[in-house]
């Protein structure tokens, strides 16, 4: 059993943390606020350009050729940052299933500039009444010559940037994963307001057509594909919420050491040093689930029970570090010219992304009495 | 990172599991249910012995001390396994205070101690709580004077677990009386043998049918050797040595156990609907609430267990480990009850007891763990200073 990080982890991380805290400041992230798209166009450029937007990329398509416990990393440091970067839908839930399933040339044309930072693409999950991509209600109907894709995807990520959408719809045999392009025939695209900011919409197709080349995965494999990605990107959300949680806490501690009330520092207080002792609690409970699911899925085994635990941690550990944070800052923690807010947002998105603590311990509760 | 057992450990927690169904007799089993969480008995000590003879005691110590040479990993897999198996194991002697003694304890105390340790022969009890130092062990009473080549000892200590099954008590005492000198420093231990003329023992009998003791010492003379590490010395290894046990008494073996014996019970008895105790949504998300709870103790122990494996017990970790692992259990038993019902409140002697009256006791038991060990309170303290850089808070 093997904790540590060996050294191409430690390598990964610490180039993306140095990078990050440089780049990735308040003050940028204020700037960003100010654009439309909550994004950092030169910070993604800049992990292209240092390699680490193809850290789980195949050599073949220019990337570094690593694994997931290398991009999770990199995750995690943008989650300690809250940086403006889409690296869940773009580099988990939609360039991971197009390695792994894709056609050679699906992964030429789409890899090979997504390393390069010249290419976007990017996953719709989830639909208003089903959230996960394995139980889709968008229908594809299948004729001669193509796929035709009809209904409404939402909280789909940057969609009007990306050059295809992954999108999972119900075939009469079973799902499908098709890839579309936002600026297909029948394509519409509305903005959503996300918590975050980040920039979502909803995606409405209207007998959408896809060709064969732009076919994921048809057939009996497909359901599986789905759930593939599902708990990639659930175990991905875990481990960005390692990073918000763990700073969260980090700021409270020294928020609290310098803040003083009746002489003291009010994190000399006992009340405030076990509020702050609790969230460290729940952070390392995090931590470790989020881990053990990454460390799994790495190495393929058989972890849906550990990412459904992970996540579960995920939703509670996010929404009491949240409100401890918030509670132990008074009033710093609304001002928006100081830096908490924005983790207490990103903590609640990803705490009701794919799933939320009573969704999966239903969910894990089923399996018991299934085992 | 691979955070899985490797194929030697999952071959060892087998064997583990293999050895222990044959180990626990009915006749052991019935023995120590009846001596609640101390053993003692005959059958007992012949399980000891024999888990000493088979090289478990020691499978993680060095092979100079008579062990078998692994780590602490495997180590700890041996004492979730114990735990498992429902055996009173001595891990305060075994685990927590033995690492500490075979380190410190001069040459020939070790020599004499250790193999006994190793071979399942002795029980060390624990003297540092006092009718008037609990949490705040530095004010405790109990003194010891140097006379010659001996030291004198007198006092009383309280809550000496397993002292009338024990050959010797780990005993704090304080050994320099200048009022200019800390506490800190004035502390120091020794290891006092039950035989000794003027020791004496009495029962405290407890509301989970445990008997601790309260322990006297009246001019009571040891060697010099008998003092363990140097004078003054003592509060630096009673931390070690609380660090150590704070793992070993969140070791997760027990309360999975615990969980699978629940997950069985509620699979094999029906409703009156035909349906089984299970198929109850709210059943689930009780179980689903333990597993997940659970998970975290889990690697919690492991990666606590590892990292004791490179020589790196970090403070914070410990007191994580026992704050958050104490606090769940009480939780978890609560939640395992509730599954049960009504009858999770039937003694293990009644007529129509679940699970041997398991949680019953427990809930008897259990309710010493969050002060036990170092109080909760004062573990969230470390874990501020500690693992948040925090300032020591002021008592």
């Amino acid at each position: 059993m093997d904790f540590s990080f060996n050294d191409t982890q430690q390598d990964v991380q610490k180039l993306t943390r140095q990078i990050l805290s440089e780049l990735s400041t308040p003050d940028r992230l204020n700037q960003i606020d100010q654009q439309v798209d909550r994004f950092d166009e030169s910070l993604w450029q800049q992990l292209a350009t240092s390699g680490l937007l193809g850290v789980a990329i195949d050599e073949r398509y220019g990337g570094m050729g690593f694994g997931f416990t290398e991009l999770c990393l990199l995750i995690e440091e943008v989650g300690r940052t809250v940086a403006a970067l889409p690296v869940i839908p773009v580099l988990v839930s939609a360039a991971l299933p197009i390695q792994k399933y894709g056609s050679n040339e699906q992964k030429e044309r789409l890899l090979t500039g997504l390393v390069k930072g010249e290419t976007f693409i990017t996953a719709a999950l989830s639909e208003a009444m089903s959230e996960f991509p394995g139980a889709p209600e968008v229908m594809a109907v299948v004729t001669e010559s193509d796929y035709l894709l009809t209904g409404t995807k939402i909280a789909v990520p940057f969609a009007d940037k990306a050059e295809c959408i992954l999108i999972t719809a119900d075939t009469v045999d079973g799902i499908g994963l098709f890839l579309v392009n936002p600026k297909a025939k029948g394509v519409v695209l509305t903005r959503q307001r996300s918590t975050t900011n980040e920039p979502w919409f909803e995606l409405t197709m209207n007998d959408v057509s896809v060709a064969a080349e732009d076919v994921l995965v048809t057939g009996s494999e497909a359901v599986e594909v789905a759930d593939w990605i599902s708990e990639r990107t659930m175990a991905a959300s875990c481990v960005m919420q390692v990073g918000v949680v763990d700073e969260m806490t980090r700021m409270t501690a020294s928020y609290t050491c310098e803040r003083v009330q009746f002489n003291a520092p009010i994190g000399s207080f006992q009340a405030v040093q076990h509020r702050a002792a609790d969230c460290l609690i729940d952070s390392t409970c995090l931590k470790l689930t989020a881990y053990q699911a990454v460390s799994l899925l790495d190495e393929d085994s058989e972890a849906t029970a550990e990412v459904l635990i992970a996540k579960i941690w995920a939703g509670d550990a996010g929404h009491r570090v949240s409100y401890a944070a918030q509670h132990l800052h008074g009033g710093m923690g609304i001002d928006k010219d100081y830096h908490l807010w924005r983790y207490c947002l990103w903590a609640r998105q990803l705490e009701m992304s794919l799933g939320n603590s009573a969704s999966h311990l239903s969910a894990l509760g089923e399996r018991i009495a299934r085992e | 990172m691979k955070i899985e057992f490797t194929p030697e450990q999952q071959a060892l927690r087998k064997e583990l599991q293999t050895y222990f169904e044959k180990l626990m007799t009915p006749e052991l089993t019935a023995e120590v249910a009846e001596a609640v969480g101390e053993g003692g008995g005959p059958l007992f000590w012949q399980a000891m012995e024999q888990l000493g003879k088979d090289g478990w005691i020691g499978i993680g110590w060095p092979e100079e001390l008579g062990g078998r040479g692994m780590s602490e990993m495997e180590q700890f897999i041996f004492v979730e396994a114990v735990m498992r198996a429902g055996f009173p194991f001595p891990f305060l002697t075994t685990e927590s205070v033995g690492p500490i003694l075979a380190k410190y304890a001069s040459g020939r105390m070790k020599e004499k101690l250790v193999p006994k340790i190793m071979g399942g022969k002795i029980i060390i009890g624990i003297g540092y709580s006092e009718p008037g130092a609990g949490t705040d062990l530095m004010s405790l009473k109990t003194t010891a004077r140097k006379d010659g080549d001996e030291w004198v000892i007198n006092g009383q200590k309280m809550w000496t677990s397993l002292a009338h099954h024990a050959d010797y008590v780990w005993l704090a005492a304080k050994t320099n009386f200048d009022p200019e000198v800390k506490a800190h420093s004035a502390i120091s231990l020794f290891l006092v043998p039950t035989s000794a003329e003027g020791y004496s023992c009495t029962p405290v009998n407890t509301l989970g049918d445990v008997r601790t003791n309260a322990t006297y010492y009246d001019n009571i003379r040891v060697p010099a050797d008998h003092l363990v590490g140097e004078e003054g010395m003592g509060m630096r290894m009673i931390f070690e040595q609380l660090n150590r046990e704070r793992l070993s008494l969140v070791n997760v073996g027990a309360f999975m156990q615990l969980f699978e014996e629940v997950v069985s019970w509620t699979k094999e008895n029906k409703l009156p609907s035909g349906e089984r105790v299970i198929d109850q949504p709210w059943v689930q998300i009780n179980l689903a609430k333990c597993k997940s709870g659970l998970e975290a103790l889990k690697l919690i122990c492991y990666r606590q267990a590892s990292e004791m494996s490179k020589g790196n017990l970090k403070v914070e970790d410990a007191s994580i480990a026992k704050v958050y692992g104490t606090e769940f259990f009480v939780e978890l038993y609560r939640h395992l009850a509730e599954v049960i019902g009504i009858g999770s409140t039937l003694h293990r002697h009644s007529k129509g007891a679940v699970l041997g009256g398991k949680l019953e006791e427990i809930y008897r038991r259990a309710s010493v763990i969050t002060f036990g060990g170092g109080a909760n309170e004062i573990q969230r303290d470390l874990i501020a200073s500690a693992g948040l850089g925090m300032p020591r808070a002021k008592r």
